[in-house]
């Protein structure tokens, strides 16, 4: 007897640079294509990461307005349908509440993923109905990048236990071993004996770039006199963020400490370019860029939240202070610069170690595969992942 | 943690609060106690209490009375803690505030301030059987919305001192208290004022669980309202501010406060609830002009279509009363415009008052 592979849909809002496109992306890309035939479909808008995926995984921008776009979900559902999709694994909340609309509607009949990425969500407190309904009805497994928006989904969302998964992001390792440097001394034309510290988030509130300008201007002479933090994301999420996020780095007389590099697609890049890593939000569920510090056997501060941060906090892969205190930040950051360069050189090797060992994108994908196979019946139980509260 | 107590011939409740404290599960690691030049027992009721206390204590007594919001300004600069809770010296503490109150904040570093509801309690320490909240007309709004959004915060008191306790953040933002905290046309208390501070740097959690014994009593500054109370005062509120010329002055001197909120909120970095606070100043600002020309019984209504009214039953009885006054003042205005040969042009909407 002849098995078809499973057909996959990995769906999402756009190829926007971020975290959790990263992650549909990655996953899409480690499927095993022996037993799986993907397709990609962003519901908004492409974007860069469309470069990334793999050859073979055809990608459809269907560019709906909002959940309610009946035209682009008839054309998602003729989508679906044609292809015989039997998974549709969404990674965005709006997606999701789409696809789920599609079920609703008995426009479609394929098994429906949840990836929950959902930074504010760990923190959430109530789930509006036009999130309980779908959950609830709409998604066959629901996959949590953090315990506590898995706790948010169970208890306030109302998802069955049995079906809510945590799933701690992975990383795809080669991207960073096969990365090529950018120079990023030569870029900003710093001095050879700056200190780099790359700074990977879009600037936008929750990322909480003002903490880290208050926490430059606490920092000592001898620190501040050597680093350089090159803020590497978009600047045009949120324009007006920006403006006074500058704004306030003008005031705190802090410019000759930041350089701004904008959006890229090229994390590895940028990574191999820069001596060490820095995450100052104040709230996230993953945050997978952690990973990416790690994988480039980068020494890093990052604020603790997270359940990546949380798993390597005590690990001396990093320094994790507690978020939105830019005085706890100054002091994690004085204390990397001043480490002797083999302490660091250390820290950075430990790190992609524990990403090896833990979080390699190729132990994620075979948990995930094992979702698809229970929700599809081929599985009794999903031996790799957690249950919820188990 | 530092517990913040300020004082003023309190010898009274003194001996029970300070108790309190003692029996807390989780004791703080200091009390800062400002006293306002007492003239009672109180100081030294609280040098005993300082000799065995389970934890240092440390008096400041001011030669001359500062007032409550000036006074907790002054204790508020001398605590250290990461956790500042606030105390009055006539309620009762239960033996869980601190530890919960705690709980909370290490659940989510973005927290800034948590605060619970209250016990009512009588002179003798008897409870009435009533819940702070509810006679404030707020519990149904805060059992709804445990994490409090910030725009409720700034339209109206909610929390009551003695039931708060604050991030050190806030602490450091909301130093020095502003001198418009005193402006006599509309005077803001000090825990108004954090809460605001509180709101727009962090998010703000309320505990639906009394955690404190509050008394009712005739000397108290913060009054309560009793059931028979509450609807006649409701209704004096709305007729009231359409009869008090000095309404539109205390909504101006309040738009200035949320703007110097807002102002806070900025130098921290934290520009998008910045900017929640100034659209509510603004509309403090709207208020203040209701009945002139330009700001009618329709911009009321706008005003309210769009939100800006909305919250609570006291928002409710403020939407009431700006309408009712919208209506009555712009009578008054419209009759000697009829009369004047040149009358003034009307301001257009583009003249509409900005803080910005």
């Amino acid at each position: 007897m002849t098995v078809r592979p499973i057909n996959v849909l990995m769906a999402n809002d756009s190829l926007a640079a971020g975290g959790a496109e990263r992650v549909a992306v990655d996953l899409a890309n480690s499927l095993d294509p022996q037993t799986h035939r993907i397709r990609f479909c962003s519901t908004r808008s492409g974007g860069p990461l469309a470069a990334d995926l793999r050859s073979g995984i055809e990608l459809d921008v269907l560019g709906r307005t909002s959940t309610w776009d009946l035209a682009r979900l008839a054309k998602f559902a003729r989508l679906v349908n044609e292809t015989e999709t039997d998974i549709i694994h969404t990674h965005g909340r709006g997606t999701m509440k789409f696809v789920a609309l599609a079920r609703a509607l008995h426009l479609i009949r394929a098994k429906h993923v949840f990836h929950d990425h959902f930074a504010a969500g760990a923190l959430q407190q109530h789930a509006s109905i036009d999130l309980r309904i779908p959950m609830q009805r709409h998604v066959d497994a629901y996959l949590g990048v953090d315990a506590r928006l898995c706790s948010w989904a169970c208890e306030t969302a109302g998802m069955d236990p049995a079906r809510t998964f945590l799933t701690r992001s992975g990383v795809d390792l080669d991207r960073f071993t096969r990365a090529t440097r950018i120079d990023l001394r030569a870029r900003f034309g710093l001095a050879p004996d700056r200190f780099i510290i790359a700074k990977i988030a879009n600037f936008r509130p929750q990322k909480d770039h003002p903490t880290l300008f208050r926490a430059i201007a606490e920092l000592p002479d001898d620190v501040r006199s050597r680093l350089t933090v090159v803020a590497v994301g978009s600047t045009t999420a949120d324009a007006d963020y920006f403006a006074s996020c500058m704004g306030m780095v003008e005031q705190l007389g802090i410019g000759d400490c930041l350089e701004v590099f904008g959006e890229s697609d090229d994390a590895p890049g940028v990574l191999a370019g820069a001596d060490a890593a820095l995450l100052s939000s104040k709230n996230e569920t993953g945050p997978l860029v952690v990973l990416e510090y790690m994988a480039s056997s980068l020494p890093f501060v990052a604020t603790d939240t997270g359940e990546i941060t949380h798993a390597v906090r005590d690990l001396g892969v990093g320094f994790v202070p507690t978020p939105r205190d830019h005085l706890a930040l100054a002091d994690a950051l004085t204390t990397l610069v001043r480490m002797d360069p083999e302490g660091r050189a250390a820290m950075g090797r430990e790190g992609r170690r524990v990403a090896e060992e833990e979080f390699d994108q190729r132990l994620v994908t075979r948990s995930v595969e094992q979702i698809y196979e229970w929700v599809l019946g081929l599985r009794s139980e999903p031996d790799l992942l957690q249950h919820a509260g188990a | 943690m530092t517990v913040v107590l300020c004082t003023c011939d309190g010898e009274r409740w003194l001996p029970e609060m300070l108790q309190s404290l003692s029996a807390q599960d989780r004791l703080p690691d200091e009390l800062i106690v400002n006293d306002d030049a007492s003239s009672d027992g109180s100081v030294g009721l609280i040098e005993a209490f300082a000799e065995t206390a389970p934890f240092p204590v440390h008096l400041q007594q001011n030669a001359e009375r500062f007032g409550s919001t000036a006074n907790f300004g002054s204790a508020l600069a001398r605590s250290s803690g990461r956790v500042v809770a606030l105390a009055d010296q006539d309620d009762v503490w239960y033996p869980n505030k601190l530890d919960l109150i705690l709980a909370e904040f290490e659940k989510d570093p973005t927290i800034s301030m948590v605060f619970s509801d209250a016990d009512l309690i009588d002179e003798a320490g008897r409870n009435l059987q009533r819940r702070l909240w509810d006679t404030r007309l707020v519990g149904r709004t805060l059992r709804l919305h445990p994490v409090v959004p910030e725009e409720m915060l700034a339209r109206r008191a909610l929390t009551t001192g003695c039931t708060m306790a604050i991030r050190r953040r806030v602490v450091d933002a909301a130093l020095p208290f502003p001198d418009l905290l005193n402006d006599p046309r509309g005077i803001m208390r000090h825990d108004r004022w954090l809460s605001l501070v509180a709101a727009a740097v962090g998010t703000v959690r309320s505990l639906s669980e009394p955690l404190v014994g509050f008394r009712v009593h005739p000397a108290q500054e913060t009054g309560v309202l009793l059931p028979r109370q509450l609807a006649t005062a409701l209704g004096q509120a709305v007729f009231g501010v359409t009869r008090n010329p000095s309404a539109a002055e205390e909504h101006e001197v309040r738009a200035s406060q949320l703007a110097a909120a807002a102002g806070r909120a900025d130098l921290v970095g934290d520009f998008k609830e910045a900017a929640t606070l100034r659209q509510v100043a603004d509309h403090q600002l709207a208020r203040s002009q209701v009945g002139r020309s330009g700001h009618g019984p329709l911009s009321v209504l706008r005003a309210a279509a769009g939100g800006a009214y909305r919250g609570d039953p006291l928002s409710s009885a403020a939407f009431a009363a700006d309408l009712l006054r919208s209506t009555r003042l712009r009578a008054r205005a419209l009759a000697p415009e009829l009369l004047r040969a040149d009358p003034t042009p009307a301001r257009g909407p583009e003249q509409e008052p900005s803080l910005r």
